[in-house]
């Protein structure tokens, strides 16, 4: 409990990295931070908006630029949609914002890590999908698992721009208007990396992440899923972010589950996908 | 040491016989069962804090979307989703355990008699200082609101709740009625030891692109900065109007607006939305409360319905 902390954290940098889509650097002394945790940020001190925005962590910025997962600040990669996030992103260097958390589960890097036959099955080969801003924090993850293959799908050109950043990966594009890699969806390519001792991550649109649970149900294998969903308070109170459990799976006696405090991530078997 | 306990007793308040520490608690519905809250905020510096609404048997709620914002505030359909009594009392009450701050347990059932057991159950329950009747939650198909928008209805679970248990019992009411006055008094007849109000007001947003209502429910409960005015209003009239001490609720931010609500005439305050977003909001209002006490030399308790008029 003690790692979950409410602070104004100063900006570092908040630059547009592509067409409405930003990078912001946040000064912290982070805890240990598990990929797939989230960030609630207040983006002014007055009560319109009211709620904090929830953001995935992106990146852990340490001292001698390590993929540690503490660091002395945070990055967070967002779109400029609405009100909140073009407040944001008027935001200087300099200037602070209200940051809660780390929260939320993360992936289980540990499960993922450990590669060949064990009692979790095999997960020799990491499949990260991300569907546009899905990509966010897939980024921190895949930082620590050095042998996955990164999928990403997008609109065109200027969602595809944000795969840059990864290094040191195989990284598979498609974009539905066909300007960078495959011309289709995401889907097109895990169909192709599939096999049977792999393991999906994704994080991205509802539509997408259905398909690609679905995928990896046909394939046997597990599949972890980020899910978003508006939230008050991101810390299991408000019960405002709830999806409903699937009928097999671990979650199968249990009605709703909170996107906040159980998740995000969640095996997707543990979701009902239809009544998503 | 000795003045300590002047600033302590300076910021004390007394509802139905019992001393609360100060007079901020936090709301029914936005604390979780108060160890949610445990590693942000300090416990120990609230009045009390008021669980989740509890029914006899766990309740899994409303399907999503549960919440939308609205300006200065947010809309709620949650649908009661609860752990039900007995989990409650086994594994969340004895949590709080050793706490300076009071416990109240809120309940709400379907029927009359469910409103009568839970109060039973709680009746022994080590820890528990009071039971707010949950009669005005517009989210669920039966009960809640039901009960407490139609005096007689509501004071039949009032009375109900009255005879099952030894514990004080707070009425929570629902803002949602012509007449508050009308409410507040039928309450009293029955035997309620105190009000507590507003409950959320019964709002709605529509989804212009797919011409849906954003909230799987349709409709839901508005919170939030932008009713406190509707909710001082509705409290200035409950105390003019009750016998009985007024709890006082409605989009509390800051100490500012919890004095609001206690010169209009309430005795204690509730703290809801505002934890969503600052999960130490309800302790930075009671604090501002100290400061204010101090800088007027005054106490809480002659602050109460010390509003000038006219």
């Amino acid at each position: 409990m003690k790692n979950r902390i409410e602070r104004l954290c100063e900006i570092t940098h908040n630059k547009e990295v592509s067409s409405s889509y930003f990078r912001i650097g946040l000064k912290w002394q982070t805890p240990r931070i598990a990929p797939g945790q989230f960030v609630m940020l207040r983006v002014t001190d007055s009560l319109d908006p009211l709620l904090r925005r929830p953001f995935g962590i992106y990146n852990v910025i340490d001292a001698a630029g390590k993929a540690s997962l503490r660091g002395t600040g945070i990055e967070l990669l967002y779109k400029v949609v609405g009100r909140g996030t073009r407040i944001l992103s008027l935001k200087k260097p300099g200037e602070c914002v209200d940051v809660l958390g780390p929260l939320g589960n993360g992936w289980p890097l540990p499960r993922l890590l450990s590669s060949g036959k064990n009692r979790w099955g095999r997960h020799d080969k990491i499949i990260m999908t991300g569907g546009g801003m899905g990509i966010a924090p897939l980024y921190l993850l895949a930082k620590k698992i050095k042998t996955g293959v990164v999928l990403f799908g997008g609109k065109g050109r200027a969602e595809a721009g944000l795969t840059k950043a990864f290094k040191g990966h195989k990284i598979r594009i498609a974009t539905e208007d066909g300007s960078v890699g495959k011309k289709g969806f995401v889907t097109e390519l895990l169909k192709e990396e599939l096999g049977p001792d792999s393991a999906v991550c994704a994080c991205g649109p509802v539509g997408m992440l259905k398909a690609v649970a679905a995928l990896a149900d046909d394939a046997g294998v597990d599949c972890y899923v980020s899910l978003e969903s508006s939230m008050a308070c991101g810390i299991g109170a408000c019960l405002g972010c709830a999806v409903k459990s699937g009928a097999h799976g671990a979650a199968a006696n249990r009605d709703y589950r909170m996107v906040c405090s159980d998740g995000p991530v969640f095996l997707s078997r543990d979701i009902d996908w239809e009544a998503l | 040491m000795k003045k300590n306990a002047a600033a302590s007793s300076a910021l004390s308040t007394e509802i139905a016989g019992i001393k609360f520490q100060n007079p901020v608690m936090t709301a029914s519905g936005t604390f979780g069962y108060g160890m949610e809250f445990g590693g942000y905020t300090d416990l120990n510096r609230l009045g009390a804090v008021v669980v989740k609404g509890l029914s006899l048997k766990p309740r899994a709620g409303n399907p999503g979307p549960r919440i939308v914002e609205t300006p200065g505030g947010m809309l709620n359909a949650i649908g009661l989703q609860n752990v039900g009594v007995e989990v409650f009392l086994k594994e969340k009450l004895p949590l709080l355990k050793g706490l300076k701050c009071r416990v109240i347990a809120n309940i709400f059932g379907e029927t009359i008699e469910d409103y009568a057991e839970l109060a039973k159950r709680l009746d022994n329950a080590e820890g528990l200082c009071a039971v707010e009747i949950n009669i005005s939650c517009p989210n669920v198909k039966k009960g809640g609101i039901v009960f407490g928008t139609d005096p007689i209805e509501a004071a039949r679970v009032v009375h109900a709740v009255r005879r099952s248990t030894g514990l004080p019992v707070i009425t929570k009411l629902s803002p949602n009625v012509t007449d508050i006055k009308v409410l507040v008094r039928a309450v009293e007849d029955a035997g309620t030891d105190a009000v507590s109000l507003i409950n959320t007001l019964t709002g709605m947003a529509v989804d212009v692109e797919r011409r849906r209502p954003v909230l799987a429910m349709s409709t839901g409960g508005l919170s939030g900065p932008a009713i406190r005015p509707v909710a001082v209003r509705m409290c200035w009239e409950a105390a003019k109007a009750a016998r009985t001490p007024i709890i006082g609720m409605g989009g509390i931010v800051t100490a500012s607006d919890a004095l609001e609500f206690i010169i209009a005439g309430a005795s204690a305050v509730q703290v809801g939305t505002a934890s969503f977003i600052d999960p130490d909001a309800a302790v930075k209002v009671a604090a501002g409360i100290a400061d204010y006490v101090k800088r007027h030399k005054t106490t809480v308790r002659e602050l109460i319905g010390s509003l000038k008029t006219g």
